[in-house]
């Protein structure tokens, strides 16, 4: 019972950096810029937040601030994609070397080998337990006992889904995806719309980024996204961009990680096995998908989105 | 117009940095951060005096790469030697062109030997190109053939006896383990108490001999200890923690803890920190590696197990001074507990912890490592090095189970 409760704890730990990351990537997805750079955002949300909290001494001025500078890598990076229309992975992979570069060369000007501000956030203290729910022993350690972006995020997954379905704003975002040509031709500002896209992808890795650096850990290390980006872009393109479909995966992978981490314990000499399980799940769900897509696609030669 | 100019711009930009990089490898040798006090081209080659390449790390580390130039400060301050320290962004490029700018002892921080001792692409070993320049390298001894003879007699291989260290951190986590309620504030500290809290984790960041040492001999520390007191001990282990990802490390250190560890040992890099900040969450205890980390969480480290280089790199210097490098050159040479060069923290961090009432058996606590240190220096421990190829028979740690090994 136990291992199950931590099991399933553990999933929305690691899911809600994701969730995040995929709901800020498919709104570019959507708009026909590929977001190669979701890694690099993130990493920048999780530097900037612990760096600003490390300096100015409060949580949420710090993770405001983080926003902030990230929304400005966004517009780098829509600037150069969108404005000057230069290729979109490459200019993505500027802003993830560029950010990886850019906090070790602040940690070691700074001379520090970690950001560390354990002492002005407590961790234990952020985690929202819900009265009645968390006595419940499964249910209470899937909803009770988390922070406030995680459960931000999931609310989020909702939200996504009305801004794209029901507004005016998700229905320029996907025309300008789907028909740049159409949609200028009927008065709508693509590049404005695109430049939105970016950066509400850009505030949302803020947020990934302060979830799994200030809230879970009060601790900045190098390169701590490791890879989350990669595998948020992978659970965009698994669920089509659609926000509820695209989240389901990425909670996938985030029980994936779990997983790794709560059955190592008792697996043995193998346990290193399942480090793999995230990175395989994903080659299978994109697999499965494709093969499914294939098949249910009417138009020869199309892939339908 | 507008974009024109720009491109310009950027192609003057691009234009610039390019003939500026150029300058810097070829007068300072690799992107060099002139750490050293008196680099002064203008004076003869005998006054260039030593390089050291650190580690990717790099020469902030408070740890590793750090102490080695507090070891090369000593050697200005002592011999009036000069020194130059570059960071480790292209470590067979910098040995190259310090070798050729007539550095004749040269440190080698980083884990990075083929070029140096195998040549790659089809070029010399960098060692058979320079022979007047004796190489120094660390954590391996890559300059053996397959018959175990010496490759190259300019390359010096430094080893620590980091088993051992390892060793009395094992010994302590067990000592600590078993007294902690009469040690600590309970109102400080969450423990599990009785055999469920009989168990000790490790996360290494790889499974590999540099790393595996650690864990073996922390092992056998903790079954050494648990021998004497009579009791059996669970110890978990995970060689896959990455040196990254410190939020999945963390966790991953959570379920050690919530299983009823602790204590966690991360050999893992940054991991370790994450690791450090979860014993603080949960209110038990982390061991640190490689520098002296006890103030990451103050009071929830328990302690560090150290690699001084600063020990290495002023003996070898001391040798370089006094023109005997030829007396180790191609030379293993091995820095055990004795030397300084490795063992654990001082404990000051974690001492303020302890409680009044319990600084009597804190006391006798570190009484009885100091009698095991002496028992490892004399022989009559015995740890295994794996880093030095042996062979580690868990079977043998009669008092200790390792379910994940």
């Amino acid at each position: 019972m136990s291992l199950l409760s931590s099991i399933l704890y553990d999933m929305v730990y690691h899911s809600a950096p994701l969730i995040l990351a995929v709901l800020g990537g498919l709104f570019a997805h959507k708009a026909n810029v590929l977001n190669i750079g979701l890694e690099g955002m993130m990493l920048m949300g999780a530097f900037s937040s612990t760096l600003f909290v490390f300096l100015t001494g409060s949580l949420w001025v710090g993770i405001l601030l983080s926003v902030l500078v990230t929304l400005i890598l966004g517009l780098i990076f829509s600037f150069f994609g969108i404005t000057m229309k230069s290729n979109f992975i490459i200019t993505g992979f500027g802003i993830n070397i560029f950010v990886l570069a850019l906090s070790s060369f602040i940690l070691k000007y700074m001379q520090m080998a970690n950001i560390n501000v354990s002492s002005i956030v407590d961790v234990t203290g952020l985690k929202i337990n819900i009265p009645v729910i968390k006595e419940i022993p499964l249910l209470g350690s899937l909803l009770s006992g988390h922070t406030v972006i995680t459960y931000l995020s999931f609310i989020l997954i909702a939200v996504t889904s009305i801004v794209m379905y029901s507004t005016k704003f998700g229905v320029y975002v996907r025309v300008v995806g789907e028909n740049e040509e159409a949609a200028k031709s009927v008065g709508i500002n693509s590049t404005t719309v695109k430049y939105a896209a970016v950066l509400i992808g850009a505030a949302l890795c803020a947020f990934a980024g302060a979830n799994l650096a200030v809230e879970r850990m009060a601790l900045f290390t190098n390169n701590m996204t490791a890879g989350r980006g990669f595998i948020a872009i992978a659970a965009i393109y698994c669920g089509q961009a659609r926000p509820l479909k695209s989240s389901i995966y990425a909670i996938i992978f985030g029980l994936a990680k779990s997983l790794a981490i709560n059955l190592a314990l008792f697996a043995g000499p193998i346990s290193g096995l399942f480090e793999m399980v995230p990175y395989l799940m994903i080659v299978i769900v994109l697999f499965i998908v494709s093969a499914v897509e294939t098949r249910h696609n009417t138009i020869r030669g199309f892939k339908l989105e | 117009m507008k974009k024109k100019s720009l491109s310009l711009l950027l192609a003057l930009v691009m234009l610039v940095s390019m003939a500026f990089t150029g300058c810097t490898t070829n007068n300072n040798g690799a992107n060099s951060t002139n750490t050293g006090t008196s680099t002064d081209t203008t004076k003869g080659k005998d006054d260039l005096g030593i390089a050291l390449i650190t580690s990717a790390a790099g020469a902030n580390d408070k740890g590793y790469n750090q102490s080695a130039i507090e070891g090369l400060k000593k050697v200005k301050d002592e011999f009036g030697i000069n020194y130059k320290v570059v960071e480790a962004t292209d470590v067979p490029g910098s040995l190259t062109q310090l070798a050729s700018a007539g550095y004749k002892l040269i440190f080698s921080l980083e884990y990075n030997f083929d070029a140096l001792i195998n040549g790659v692409g089809g070029s010399k070993s960098i060692a058979e190109q320079y022979p007047d320049t004796t190489f120094v390298v660390f954590n391996d001894n890559p300059n053996v053939k397959e018959d175990g003879s010496v490759k190259h007699k300019n390359v010096v291989s430094v080893l620590f006896d980091v088993h051992e260290a390892s060793f009395l951190a094992g010994a302590l986590s067990t000592l600590v383990n078993e007294n902690a309620s009469a040690l600590f504030n309970s109102a400080d500290y969450a423990f599990t108490t009785g055999a469920a809290g009989r168990k000790v984790g490790f996360l290494g960041g790889s499974k590999s001999n540099g790393i595996t040492v650690f864990g073996y001999g922390f092992a056998e520390g903790i079954n050494y200890v648990a021998k004497e007191l009579g009791v059996k001990y669970t110890f978990y282990s995970d060689y896959n923690a990455g040196f990254s990802d410190s939020a999945a490390g963390a966790t991953k250190a959570n379920t050690y803890y919530t299983d009823g560890a602790n204590i966690v040992y991360a050999v893992a890099g940054a991991v370790g920190d994450g690791v450090d900040a979860k014993a603080k969450e949960v209110k038990k205890l982390s061991i640190e590696v490689d520098a002296n980390k006890d103030s990451n969480q103050p009071g929830y480290v328990l302690t560090s197990v150290l690699k001084n280089t600063e020990v290495p790199v002023y003996e070898i210097s001391k040798n370089y001074k006094e023109n005997t490098l030829d007396q180790i050159n191609g030379k293993v040479l091995s820095y055990n507990l004795a030397s300084g060069a490795t063992g654990i923290t001082d404990l000051s961090v974690i001492e303020s912890k302890i409680a009044a009432s319990g600084k009597a058996k804190w006391d006798e606590i570190k009484a009885k490592l100091d009698t095991i240190a002496d028992k490892i220096a004399s022989g009559e421990i015995k740890v295994t090095n794996a880093q030095a190829g042996e062979a580690f028979d868990k079977a043998k740690l009669e008092n200790l189970n390792m379910p994940n090994d």
